[in-house]
C-alpha cells in the first residue's frame, strides 16, 4: 500500500472547552480529491484548522507524506506545501488583489511567476481587479483570489473550505470549473455541504457528524445509498 | 504673525516627538493587540541612554545610535519576557506591562541617579535662522525633519515593501498570514524592537530641546501618546501623525495663551473623539474596537 | 454550601474582634498609624477588585476617586467648621462628586475594549491631579493643608487615635461585608458573568453597560470613602492623594493579594504597608531598599505571570482542587464497592 499524502489518526481537538473533534480518522491519497461532508456544526472546518495547526489536536497525529506535523506551527506547515482557503476565504480586505498575491508567494521565482500566470488565467477577473483593495470584491471573486492565493507556491495539498457558501449559481459554477482543472494539478480536500457540487468534484469521502468520522467510501457509493444521504447530509 | 509660526514651530515639533512614541505604540497594538503601557519608560531609556553616549563619546549621532540600540534591545527584551507569556489576556498585559514601567523607571534612577540631568544641544543645532522676522530654532527644524522623513519611510516601507504588506497582513488576520508561510512570531518580536527603537530615539531627541531629562518623563510622554492613539485610531499610522501634530499644536498654543488649559485641552480633545468617533479618527477596518 | 460561607463569617468577624482589641494592648502612635493605614488602603483596594476583579475592569485612575474624597472631606472641614455634622456634610460631597465622575467615566468607554477605561481613567486622574496643583487656593497644592477634626466629648486627647483606628476598622468590616453580599447576589453573578465573557452574558439577556456603568460608580464612590478616611486619619490632605503611585498601591495590593476574593486586597495591603514601612527602615543597609518599588515591580510582574490568582485565589484554587480530588476518590471507592 502506498503511503498517504495525509492521515490523521485518533485526532481530538478542543477550542476552549469544547471537544469539537472525537477521534478523527481519515486519509487522503495522493492526485485524489478528498471531500468532508457533513452537517453544520460536524467540526469539518476544525479538522482543516487542526490540519494547518490553527487549533492543533490536543492528542492524536496528522502527518504529512509520513511526517508528523501534530503540533508544527502553522507557517511550518503551510512551507511543507499545504495550501489553505479558509471558510471566509481569509482575505486582507486592505490589500489589493495584488497585494494579497504577493504577500502569499514565498519565493519569486520563474515557477511561481508561471503559476501566478496561470491562476490569471483561470480567474481572469483577479487580473482585470489587480488593483482593487481585497475587501471590494464580490464573494465569487474573493472565493477566487483566496484559492489562487493558496496555489501560487508550490502546493501538494489543497484545504478548500466551502467555497461554494453564499455564493449565486452560476458563480458555483465557475468555482466547480476551476477547482476541476486545479485537482489536476494537486491533492486537494473539500468541504463542501452543496452536494451537487461535491458530487461532480469528489473522488472519496468522508462524513464527518458531532466531531467524530463516521463514513467514509467512494463517491459513487454514497450516491447509492439513499439512507447515508439522508441521516447524514439532509438530502434525498 | 511671527509668534503664531513661532508657536506653530514649536507645536509641530512637539508633536513629532509625540508621534516617534505614539507610531510604535500604534504599530504594536495594531499588529499583536498589545497595549504596551511599559512604552513610556523606553522614551525615557532612550533620552537617557542618547544623552549618555552623547557625552560619553562626545557625538552627537552616536549618542542618537546608541539610543536606538537600547531601545532595540529593551524592545526584545519586553516582548521576550513581559509580553510573551500573556499574549491575549488583555487585563494582564495592561498589568505587567505596567509593572515593568514601574521597574524601568526606577532603574533609570539606579543607573543614572534620582536627579535632573541635563541634556546638551549639538553645536551644530544651536541657535536659530532668521527667515524675515521669524525666527526658527534650528534643533526644532531638526527634529520636525527627522520626524517627517521617519514618517515618510515608515509609511512607505508598510505600504509597498513585502515586509510591510506581511505586518498589514498579519494586523488584518494573523491565522490566514501564517497559513501563507509567514512566521508571525518572528514579526511580532521585530515590530515590537522596531516599536521601541522609534520610542527611544523620540527620547534621545527630545532630551536637548528640553534640555533637563527625569526619570518620570517617560510616564507624561506615554500618557500622550495613549491619548494620541485613542485619537489617531489604534494601528493607523497617518493617525497617530495627524493626532500627535492636533496634540502638539493644541498644547502649544494653550501653554501660551491659556496656560491653565494646557493639560486639560489634550484631555478635552480626547473627550470629544471618545464621544464622536470612539474608534479615532482613522482606523483601519481589521481593528475592531469592540 | 450555607454552612462553610457561615464558617468563613465567623473567621472573619474573630479577626476583627482581635483587631478591636488590639489597640487596648498595644497603645504605641507608630503602629496604630500603620494599622489605621493598612485599613484605608485596604478599603481602597477592595473598591479597586470590585472593578478588576469582579468585572474586570482595569482603572489606571482610582487615585482621582480617593483624592475626591480626601479633599471634599478636607475642604469642608476647614471651610465650615470641625464638627461632625461638616464631616458628614463632606462624605456626601465625595460620594456625590465621585459618583458624577464614575458614572461618566463608565458611560464614555465601558462600551468599548478594556484598553480605553484604563486609558480615560488615567487621563483623567492625571488632569484631577493637574487642576488641583494648579487651584492653590482650595487645594493648598503640594504643601497641602492640615484640619481639625472634631473633639469627641469624654475623649483624651490621646486617646483620639483609638477611636480613629477604630473607626476605621469598623468602616472596613462594613464595607467588606457590604461588597461581600453584592458580589454573592444575583447582580455579582452576572458581573462575574461579564468578566468570564461579555457576549454570552448578553445574549442571555442582560444588557451589560448598565451593569458595568454601576459598579464602577459603587467602585468610585468607596474609593472616594477610603480617601475620606485617608484624609480624616492624617488631619492633612495634599495632592499627592491623586498621584498615580496611589493607584498603583491599590492595582499591586489587590494582585498580590489575590484579585476577586475581596479578604486579597485587605492582606495585600497589610503585606505592601508593612513592607514599606520596613523596607524603608533598611534604605541605610542597602541602596536598594532605597528603590524598593523595583523590588515590588519584579515581584508584580512574577505575580501576574505565574500567581496570575494572588496569595489568596491561589490559596483557594488549591483547597477547592483537593475538594474535588477527595470527591473523586469518594465517588471512585463506591463505584469500586459496586
Amino acid at each position: 500500500m502506498t503511503q498517504p499524502l495525509l492521515r490523521v489518526e485518533k485526532a481530538n481537538t478542543y477550542i476552549e472547552q469544547f471537544h469539537i473533534l472525537q477521534n478523527i480518522n481519515f486519509e487522503v491519497q495522493k492526485g485524489e480529491l478528498t471531500l468532508l461532508l457533513g452537517r453544520n456544526g460536524a467540526g469539518k472546518t476544525t479538522t482543516l484548522r487542526t490540519i494547518m495547526g490553527l487549533n492543533p489536536a490536543t492528542s492524536g497525529h496528522v502527518f504529512i507524506k509520513g511526517e508528523d506535523i501534530t503540533s508544527t506551527p502553522t507557517y511550518k506547515i503551510a512551507k511543507k506545501g499545504i495550501g489553505y482557503v479558509p471558510e471566509d476565504q481569509g482575505i486582507f480586505y486592505e490589500l489589493t488583489v495584488g497585494e494579497n498575491m504577493r504577500v502569499a508567494m514565498m519565493h519569486e521565482d520563474d515557477a511561481t511567476k508561471e503559476r501566478l500566470e496561470w491562476s490569471l488565467e483561470l480567474f481572469p477577473d483577479l487580473k482585470k481587479f489587480w488593483k482593487k483593495p481585497g475587501g471590494q470584491l464580490s464573494g465569487g471573486q474573493k472565493q477566487m483570489l483566496s484559492i489562487a492565493r493558496a496555489f501560487v507556491n508550490e502546493t501538494d495539498l489543497l484545504l478548500i473550505d466551502e467555497p461554494s457558501k453564499g455564493l449565486a449559481p452560476v458563480v458555483v459554477e465557475k468555482v466547480i470549473e476551476a477547482v476541476e482543472k486545479i485537482k489536476d494539478h494537486t491533492t486537494v480536500v473539500l468541504v463542501e455541504q452543496n452536494f451537487y457540487m461535491a458530487n461532480r468534484l469528489g473522488d472519496r469521502f468522508y462524513i464527518l457528524d458531532d466531531g467524530l468520522s463516521v463514513h467514509d467510501g467512494y463517491m459513487k457509493e454514497l450516491n447509492e445509498n439513499e439512507e447515508l444521504k439522508r441521516k447524514y447530509l439532509g438530502i434525498g | 504673525m511671527e509668534l503664531f509660526i513661532n508657536l506653530a514651530i514649536n507645536g509641530i515639533a512637539m508633536g513629532m516627538l509625540i508621534f516617534l512614541i505614539a507610531s510604535g505604540l500604534t504599530l504594536i497594538f495594531g499588529l499583536m493587540s498589545v497595549l504596551n503601557f511599559a512604552h513610556g519608560g523606553l522614551f525615557a531609556w532612550g533620552a537617557y541612554s542618547g544623552v549618555f553616549f552623547y557625552v560619553l563619546l562626545d557625538n552627537f549621532w552616536l549618542g542618537l545610535l546608541g539610543a536606538i540600540v537600547t531601545g532595540l534591545l529593551l524592545g526584545w527584551l519586553t516582548e521576550l519576557l513581559i509580553v510573551r507569556p500573556v499574549y491575549g489576556n488583555h487585563i494582564r498585559q495592561i498589568l505587567i506591562t505596567l509593572g515593568f514601567m514601574l521597574v524601568l523607571t526606577e532603574m533609570l534612577k539606579v543607573v543614572f541617579g534620582p536627579n535632573i540631568i541635563n541634556a546638551p544641544t549639538p553645536e551644530m543645532f544651536q541657535g536659530s535662522w532668521m527667515i524675515g522676522d521669524i525666527t526658527i530654532i534650528k534643533y526644532r527644524a531638526f527634529i520636525i525633519a527627522v520626524g517627517l522623513i521617519l514618517f515618510i519611510v515608515m509609511y512607505s516601507v508598510l505600504k509597498y515593501s513585502k515586509i510591510g504588506l506581511i505586518v498589514r497582513a498579519g494586523v488584518m488576520n494573523k491565522d490566514m498570514i501564517q497559513a501563507l508561510g509567514v512566521n508571525i512570531k518572528l514579526v511580532f518580536v521585530l515590530v515590537f524592537m522596531v516599536g521601541s527603537a522609534l520610542a527611544a530615539l523620540g527620547g534621545a531627541l527630545f532630551a536637548p530641546s528640553s534640555g533637563a531629562i527625569y526619570a518620570e518623563m517617560g510616564l507624561e510622554f506615554g500618557i500622550f501618546a495613549f491619548i494620541v492613539v485613542i485619537i489617531g485610531g489604534m494601528g493607523s499610522i497617518p493617525g497617530s501623525l495627524l493626532a500627535a501634530l492636533l496634540v502638539g499644536l493644541a498644547n502649544t498654543f494653550t501653554a501660551y495663551y491659556m496656560p491653565i488649559l494646557s493639560m486639560v485641552v489634550t484631555m478635552i480633545i480626547m473627550l470629544i473623539v471618545l464621544i464622536f468617533r470612539p474608534q479615532g479618527l482613522f482606523n483601519i477596518s481589521g481593528v475592531s474596537n469592540k | 454550601m450555607m454552612k462553610r460561607l457561615q464558617t468563613s463569617t465567623w473567621v472573619y468577624l474573630l479577626i476583627a474582634f482581635v483587631l478591636m482589641l488590639l489597640p487596648f494592648v498595644k497603645d504605641d502612635r507608630w503602629f496604630l498609624f500603620l494599622m489605621i493605614q493598612i485599613f484605608v488602603f485596604a478599603i481602597f483596594a477592595m473598591s479597586y477588585d470590585l472593578l478588576l476583579g469582579y468585572t474586570g475592569i482595569v482603572s489606571f485612575g482610582h487615585a482621582m476617586f480617593f483624592g475626591i474624597g480626601a479633599y471634599s472631606v478636607a475642604v469642608t472641614m476647614s471651610r465650615l467648621d470641625s464638627t461632625f455634622s461638616s464631616f458628614l456634610l463632606g462624605v456626601v460631597v465625595a460620594v456625590i462628586i465621585s459618583g458624577i465622575v464614575a458614572f461618566l467615566a463608565g458611560v464614555l468607554t465601558l462600551k468599548l475594549k478594556s484598553h480605553y477605561y484604563a486609558m480615560l481613567t488615567l487621563a483623567l486622574a492625571g488632569m484631577f491631579l493637574y487642576i488641583a496643583e494648579r487651584w492653590r487656593s482650595v487645594t493648598g497644592g503640594n504643601d497641602g493643608f492640615t484640619f481639625r477634626i472634631p473633639e469627641l466629648p469624654g475623649v483624651l486627647q490621646d486617646h483620639r487615635n483609638v477611636v480613629i483606628y477604630l473607626f476605621t476598622l469598623l468602616s472596613m468590616v462594613l464595607l467588606f461585608f457590604g461588597m461581600k453580599r453584592l458580589t454573592e447576589s444575583p447582580l455579582g453573578r452576572v458581573l462575574v458573568g461579564i468578566r468570564e465573557n461579555d457576549q454570552r452574558v448578553e445574549s442571555l439577556g442582560f444588557r451589560i453597560m448598565p451593569y458595568k456603568v454601576l459598579i464602577s460608580v459603587v467602585s468610585g464612590v468607596i474609593a472616594a470613602l477610603a480617601g475620606v478616611l485617608y484624609a480624616v486619619s492624617l488631619r492633612f490632605v495634599n495632592t499627592q492623594v491623586f498621584d498615580i503611585e496611589v493607584t498603583l498601591d491599590a492595582l499591586l495590593m489587590t494582585i498580590i493579594g489575590g484579585v476577586g476574593t475581596l479578604v486579597g486586597p485587605i492582606l495585600g495591603s497589610a503585606i505592601m504597608n508593612l513592607s514599606h514601612h520596613f523596607l524603608s527602615d533598611l534604605a541605610s543597609v542597602h541602596w536598594i531598599f532605597q528603590r524598593w518599588v523595583i523590588l515590588f515591580g519584579i515581584i508584580f510582574i512574577l505575580v501576574v505571570i505565574f500567581f496570575p490568582n494572588g496569595i489568596v485565589g491561589t490559596i483557594q484554587k488549591k483547597m477547592h482542587e483537593r475538594k474535588m480530588k477527595q470527591r473523586v476518590k469518594q465517588v471512585e471507592k463506591q463505584s469500586a464497592k459496586n
